[in-house]
């Protein structure tokens, strides 16, 4: 008698005892596709009664081995199938329906649609290439990680020429036009 | 180009059979042409009908948000979708703005805004079966699910939602319901 206990509960042992048999019998020709079964499952054949103990022992063993079982009888577990009627009810209930945004404006800057205490979506993948590709002409100066001046910088466009302001700055060159967005300061 | 004139309605069919090996009731519907209306009759409102097969997405999932769709304006329900968390909404967005294009070009829909949302459907794709292992050498059968989006667009502003039935209301069916009744077989 195999005394293996893989699967200790007794709802998952009849299930995978079910799935062998279909497996053994060819019901599920295509479950592993030819190849030898990846994690077989073990049978387990756990028999209280059979284990081979003395007589000595069975008083203890009988008072153990209900407390195991019986213990997993009382699990809760759904009595009767609940119908399609039941189940809309629960599915289609107004908690679980999808509300409606009412906070949703028109940016005034490109004219696409945004959320009140959100950037504009629109608005802020142009700033985010732009600045992408002023990170390039950085990169191109610095040639190298670590290389960061310790002045602050200034972005320069096209026919742009530096201020007295900008004495002691490091300016980095864009070759366009000056964004309407990006005010010179 | 005379040729060719003659030979565009026949390739459409022929195309689309390659893949399903049918051409979905849906599509046809868009098919179905009216005879001409008389001078006195209301105009008949122009009706789109647009779909799209076997999308990666749960049935169930995508009806949420089929019914907030329904009986909105197309821009109200691409703003809603827009902002929606949901995998769905992006794929609805697209058929919704694929079948806008569509009223426009082919349908003779005059203003793109004018359209919404009579119905929205979905519906179930084809399923597959496969393995899901567990730990302790258990396995369990998952199945992966597709599903089908079904929309009707309907020329015209929405109509105005229905006001919720109240007790009164019912009182007042079910008085006339007690007045309704009659002695049957009698003189």
């Amino acid at each position: 008698v195999l005394v293996v206990v893989r699967s200790p509960l007794p709802r998952l042992r009849a299930l995978l005892q079910r799935c062998w048999g279909r497996l053994e019998r060819g019901l599920w020709p295509g479950v592993f596709g030819g190849q030898s079964p990846p994690c077989g499952p073990a049978l387990a054949v756990q028999g209280p009664a059979l284990v081979p103990q003395g007589i000595s022992d069975t008083g203890e063993s009988s008072a153990e081995v209900p407390s195991l079982l019986e213990s997993v009888l009382w699990m809760a577990a759904p009595k009767h199938r609940r119908t399609i009627e039941v189940n809309r009810c629960r599915r289609r209930n107004p908690s679980k329906l999808i509300e409606i945004k009412r906070n949703i404006d028109v940016c005034p800057e490109c004219g696409n649609l945004k959320q009140k205490h959100v950037l504009c979506g629109y608005c802020y993948a142009k700033v985010k290439e732009e600045t992408r590709l002023i990170r390039i002409e950085i990169h191109k100066k610095e040639r190298g990680p670590f290389n960061a001046p310790t002045v602050e910088t200034v972005v320069l466009y096209e026919g742009e020429k530096p201020t007295e302001k900008d004495e002691g700055k490091r300016i980095i060159e864009r070759a366009r036009k000056r964004p309407s967005w990006f005010v010179q300061n | 180009w005379l040729a060719s004139g003659s030979l565009f309605p026949l390739s459409c069919i022929h195309t689309s059979t390659s893949l399903w090996q049918k051409i979905g009731k849906w599509e046809k519907k868009n098919r179905i042409v009216y005879p001409p209306q008389l001078p006195g009759e209301p105009r008949r409102p122009a009706e789109i009908y647009h779909c799209r097969r076997e999308i990666k997405y749960s049935k169930d999932k995508m009806w949420y948000l089929a019914k907030l769709i329904k009986g909105m304006s197309i821009d109200q329900a691409l703003a809603q979708l827009e902002f929606s968390d949901k995998k769905g909404a992006k794929v609805i967005k697209e058929v919704l703005l694929e079948a806008q294009e569509m009223a426009v070009r082919k349908h003779n829909v005059e203003f793109k805004s004018n359209l919404h949302i009579a119905e929205s459907q979905t519906g179930r794709g084809r399923y597959v079966k496969r393995l899901r292992c567990h730990g302790k050498g258990m396995f369990g059968m998952m199945k992966i699910s597709r599903c089908h989006y079904f929309v009707k667009l309907v020329e015209g502003p929405p109509p105005p939602p229905e006001p919720p039935r109240t007790g009164f209301d019912q009182a007042k069916e079910y008085v006339q319901q007690l007045r309704n009744r009659t002695l049957v077989h009698t003189l």
